[in-house]
């Protein structure tokens, strides 16, 4: 493994790491804007315009962009968070040029108002969709009462009314405002010839202009917020809780993520045995979740609504056991397995590879190896994750729940 | 490309196939019991569910906690569940740990423990599993369409029913995990980095003393009808829609893939064309080739508002429809460099190949190599897909949706 990296003079930085023995490549652009960088009346728009970057350039039609894209069999698409709007394909290491040079044109859309109204419609779908699957609705529904006034807790998708305001022009602003080459990271990994990557990506992405560009960064402890709402067509009670943890940047986030795995892996958790190996409920999981300059623990529970409080009363148990007495040796030295086996496993692909790359790069401007990364998880010390639970109290959550409407 | 395939055939029938990887420190590993959905007796429908939790819930000398650390302890990432024909359980993991692995896995599939009191939170979980499904719909309505679109038991839904679910017993499922659990017919698989030496001598020790016997047959039954609407007051209509075609087995199946990938193999294809970017109408929308080995289907999914739901049921079925009126060169190209490259890409994963190896050996009686495929995939044209699809009309479609309105099938 080789690692590479080369800045153009507008700020844009390529980062690769080559593998010459992969049988594939893969390539992101990460453009570091998100909801937390919205205002309400733009909320949603920088999910709607990841959308519309496929919507073509003003060379290329939608139809076009698809097929130029499935004329290599790539696999790829495009995802946003709060913070991180990410552009990738995995493909056979051939059609790495060919590929790249079509994201380098995609990343200056062309953002055609006819394009914007239809793709509006789907947005408006996916709003649905998502309405349609309480496990995710309750989480963003807690995001926004855990980060209260904080940027974070914007959301995503943002509302069928916020989408049905938005205008091309607020759009166009958007984009001008945050796709400038120094807010954005082209990334390689698996097998590729750096040089000719770097040659490509400086013929092509040279022109672009940079911007000043601004987040507001402050962390956060959240609200201990709770809220509950009933719908009529749901059958069990989903509930979500958001606890503070350390950011992205902080040193503390390998301890913060072993200590999600003691209290809420999926298997073998403290939640696991109190709560789901007893069948008080369904699923009971615990994520650690870094984010620029804050970070958060999210919980999210499914059981009926007969057990929901019980579920509680147990996981306040274990919340407050874990402060007062902290994590065992044990626990620990089980979930370095996990993580670390899970760690191999997800870098042993390019396109696994290619995401801690670069969220590596994104948030600490840093190239880290396999091997760094497996020692920092192996110096992790019980002592260091009893520090981190008195600093950050798993108890001092919000909590939003949705639930069955009871009868009459 | 250089496939390292091994195979082993155990006295009493139990099969053994692993793929060597270059380049991996990862290893999964797979065991396929004949103890499926369909293999289940009537009226025990979701008791290969229980069966696996509850063979987790303690076997050989350690009890639920002890045997749940000791897993835990590999840092084995699980995988598994059940499907119609078989259980299967495994996992990834660092090579190293394998041997040890596979011990746990022998006494869990050989000795468990199966206590009565660990029978009670097992069948719950199992019992919450089918009515989380209800909040669900986009999962539900798939599997309530394969109920109705393969002929019973076939389509026997793979969660379970609630009803038949409380009946259970631990008695008769203690029972069921016996008559089932049968070795001689297990196919074990790995992949990644391992010595098959080791693995083969291993294996045999712990399944080489259970005796042969042989595979039921199955009974088939009816199928359902073809439209079920399931009221739910949710935001969208979801609709699945089924058609039968070709099985793995059939001269025209790579012919059958490559239409599908016509229809929905990535962005540029018709479905996403025609359904999404043209229209807006769906941000969910996509078909798959669903097989099992007495049956075959295509399977479609879309997700809408109900307003826009007939419209939407009716561009698919016209897609589909006149996918045989004409295809041209470039969509073919399109298909097929796409089924190839992901069959590549799948390639560097071990627990993709496990997977694989497994469910050709299943289904085929041996297992296929990624050139043998990829030659296959080259093999067709324009008019051997046609001529495919001209042959097996798309027709007898079988429709569920679930939803704040109904649609009309024609």
């Amino acid at each position: 493994m080789e690692f590479k990296v080369n800045k153009l003079k507008n700020g844009l930085t390529v980062i690769g790491e080559v593998n010459k023995s992969a049988k594939s490549s893969a390539v992101g652009f990460f453009v570091r804007t998100g909801a937390r960088d919205e205002n309400p009346q733009i909320n949603g728009v920088s999910h709607f315009l990841e959308h519309m970057v496929f919507k073509g350039t003003v060379k290329l039609s939608p139809f076009e962009v698809n097929e130029a894209f499935d004329r290599t069999g790539a696999q790829y698409n495009a995802f946003t968070s709060e913070e991180n709007t990410i552009f990738w394909a995995a493909l056979l290491p051939e059609y790495l040029v060919e590929i790249t040079k079509l994201w380098i044109e995609m990343m200056r859309p062309a953002l055609r108002t006819e394009d914007f109204n239809i793709e509006k419609q789907v947005i408006k779908e996916e709003i649905a969709m998502y309405k349609d699957q309480p496990s995710y609705d309750v989480l963003d529904r807690c995001r926004t009462l855990y980060f209260g006034g904080h940027p974070c807790g914007n959301s995503v998708l943002g509302s069928v009314q916020s989408i049905e305001a938005l205008t091309a022009e607020q759009m166009r602003e958007y984009f001008t405002s945050r796709y400038a080459p120094n807010n954005m990271i082209a990334a390689f990994a698996g097998n590729f010839d750096w040089d000719e990557i770097r040659n490509v990506i400086e013929t092509g992405c040279a022109a672009w202009e940079s911007r000043d560009i601004d987040r507001k960064l402050s962390d956060t402890r959240g609200t201990r917020a709770k809220e509950r709402l009933e719908k009529a067509n749901l059958a069990r009670e989903h509930i979500c809780l958001i606890s503070p943890s350390v950011s992205a940047q902080d040193t503390q986030r390998f301890a913060a993520s072993l200590l999600s795995m003691i209290i809420g892996d999926s298997v073998g958790s403290r939640f696991f045995w109190e709560l789901v190996d007893k069948a008080i409920v369904e699923t009971a999981s615990m994520e650690y979740s870094p984010m620029d300059g804050a970070g958060a623990n999210f919980t999210y529970i499914r059981c009926s609504s007969e057990n929901a409080n019980k579920a509680m009363e147990i996981v306040g148990r274990i919340f407050a056991e874990a402060t007062k007495a902290g994590v065992t040796e044990n626990e620990l030295k089980m979930a370095k397995n996990k993580v670390l086996s899970a760690l191999v496993i997800k870098n042993e692909l390019p396109m696994g590879r290619l995401v801690d790359l670069g969220f590596n790069w994104t948030y600490l401007r840093q190239y880290r190896t396999i091997e760094q990364d497996v020692s920092s998880i192996k110096a992790v010390a019980v002592a260091d994750i009893n520090a981190l639970i008195k600093e950050y109290p798993l108890s001092e959550f919000a909590q939003f729940s949705l639930a069955p409407a009871k009868n009459g | 490309m250089g496939q390292k395939i091994d195979k082993h055939r155990m006295k009493n029938g139990m099969v053994l196939l692993g793929e060597r990887m270059d380049n991996v420190e990862s290893v999964a590993f797979g065991f396929m019991l004949p103890a499926g959905a369909a293999v289940m007796p009537e009226g025990c429908c979701g008791a290969a569910n229980v069966i696996t939790d509850w063979i987790f819930r303690g076997a050989g000398d350690k009890d639920n906690r002890q045997l749940g650390d000791a897993l835990d302890g590999l840092g084995l990432q699980r995988s598994g569940g059940v499907d119609t024909a078989h259980i299967t359980i495994g996992a990834a993991l660092e090579a190293g740990n394998l041997s040890a692995a596979i011990e746990l896995y022998g006494d869990i599939i050989l000795k468990p423990r199966l206590t009565d009191g660990q029978f009670t939170p097992a069948k719950q979980l199992v019992i919450d599993g089918v009515k989380g499904l209800d909040d669900h719909p986009r999962q539900k309505v798939m599997i309530k369409l394969r109920e109705r679109f393969y002929p019973q038991p076939l389509g026997r839904s793979t969660v379970g029913e609630i009803g038949q679910l409380e009946k259970l017993t631990p008695e008769l499922t203690r029972k069921l995990a016996a008559n089932n659990f049968n070795p001689s017919r297990m196919i074990f698989t790995v992949a990644g980095k391992y010595d098959f030496t080791a693995v083969k001598k291993q294996i045999e020790g712990l399944f080489g003393k259970a005796g042969k016997k042989t595979a039921k047959t199955l009974r088939i039954g009816p199928k359902g009808g073809k439209y079920k609407h399931i009221q739910n007051e949710g935001a969208q209509v979801h609709i699945g829609l089924m058609t039968p075609t070709v099985k793995i087995t059939d001269k025209d199946y790579y012919n059958v893939r490559v239409a599908v990938g016509m229809l929905s193999g990535g962005m540029g294809a018709r479905l996403f064309t025609e359904v999404r970017e043209k229209r807006g109408l769906c941000y969910a929308v996509g078909a798959q080739y669903h097989a099992l080995k007495e049956a075959a289907g295509i399977a479609c999914y879309a997700g809408t508002t109900p307003d826009k739901a007939q419209q939407t049921f009716d561009v698919i079925i016209n897609e589909f429809n006149r996918l045989a009126d004409g295809i041209s060169e470039e969509e073919l190209q399109r298909a097929k460099v796409g089924l190839k490259s992901s069959l590549i890409l799948q390639s560097e994963s071990s627990s993709s190949r496990a997977g694989a190896i497994a469910t050709d050996f299943y289904m085929l009686g041996r297992v296929r190599t990624l050139d043998e495929i990829k030659n296959e995939i080259n093999k067709t044209s324009v008019d051997s897909v046609l001529n495919c699809l001209r042959k097996n009309r798309f027709k007898d479609f079988t429709v569920v949706t679930i939803g704040p309105k109904e649609i009309k099938v024609g």
